[in-house]
């Protein structure tokens, strides 16, 4: 890779068309899954991540369901991030299921190489932070 | 400057797709980025597709010419071997894509395709049954579709 105006930079709709097919393959071990909602958008906007509880946390064995909005300016800016389940974290919005920029640094510390993917992960590792390990969490299966 | 690093065959091939365009065909990078194309096929004559502007996109990978070029339709296309996301199955963009070939060679590859839909090799396993089952029927809606989504209105 040649750096700085060197570089290859692959264009929003082939960027997203690999993430699709990444997550058509399956991520991993599988706790963290993502899909198109709308498979006639050529434009790929609307995605529905899963994520499984990590092990041994309060979270263990729930599934969490979250919209993720990629705009036209993706990925020079980060999706939108909206859980659908229930969740109490602290980078989560109580009352609209906002993941808040501001309280969740890989979408306030944005960079054009992160995916939908790393978000996921980096929530599923939020799960089992110290700030969060305490926190009541809402019944299994409610949403937003 | 940006793209300053930009290898010279990929700058020769853009050259002559501006100054030599193929009929029918035309392609143009994009401002911001040299790697990213801005193409428009014609729907060619005694095709279902004829009349139609179709808007596709293209990126040279990293790995250009060593590997293909990513290509796909923008336009809405009824065709057995597009997807709805105008995604393409063609052999030389995958398994037989060899570094001889050109960006012009792929799109007029393409081109060719909309002449002689393969129903045999579907991406499109929906469209692909329609063709099979009744090609006059499968190719009006086609038709239709190329006056709906490919007017260049």
């Amino acid at each position: 890779m040649v750096g700085g105006s060197g570089e290859v930079v692959v264009p929003r709709n082939f960027r997203l068309l690999e993430e699709l097919e990444r997550g058509e393959k399956g991520i991993g071990d599988g706790t963290v899954s993502y899909g198109m909602d709308d498979g006639d958008d050529i434009y790929m906007r609307s995605w529905t991540g899963t994520i499984i509880g990590p092990r041994g946390s309060i979270h263990d064995g729930r599934i969490y369901q979250l919209k993720l909005f990629c705009d036209k300016d993706y990925p020079e800016r980060p999706p939108t991030v909206r859980f659908h389940s229930r969740i109490n974290l602290t980078c989560v919005n109580h009352n609209t299921g906002m993941v808040e920029p501001k309280k969740f640094n890989i979408l306030e510390n944005w960079q054009r190489e992160y995916t939908m993917e790393h978000i996921l992960t980096h929530l599923k590792k939020e799960m089992t932070a110290s700030h969060n390990r305490k926190l009541a969490q809402p019944p299994d299966g409610s949403f937003f | 400057m940006a793209n300053s690093n930009l290898p010279r065959r990929i700058i020769k091939e853009t050259q002559r797709l501006l100054s030599e365009p193929a009929p029918g065909i035309s392609a143009s990078p994009s401002e911001d980025n040299m790697r990213y194309f801005n193409v428009m096929v014609l729907g060619p004559t005694q095709s279902p597709y004829e009349g139609g502007v179709f808007k596709l996109e293209l990126f040279l990978p990293e790995e250009y010419p060593m590997a293909a070029p990513k290509v796909r339709f923008l336009t809405k296309i009824y065709h057995p071997n597009i997807d709805k996301l105008g995604r393409i199955c063609l052999d030389i963009l995958k398994d037989k894509w060899s570094p001889a070939l050109q960006i012009r060679t792929v799109l007029l590859s393409i081109q060719a395709l909309l002449s002689a839909p393969n129903p045999d090799d579907p991406l499109s396993e929906n469209i692909a049954k329609h063709w099979k089952a009744n090609e006059v029927e499968a190719v009006e809606t086609a038709k239709e579709w190329t006056r709906l989504y490919a007017s260049g209105a």
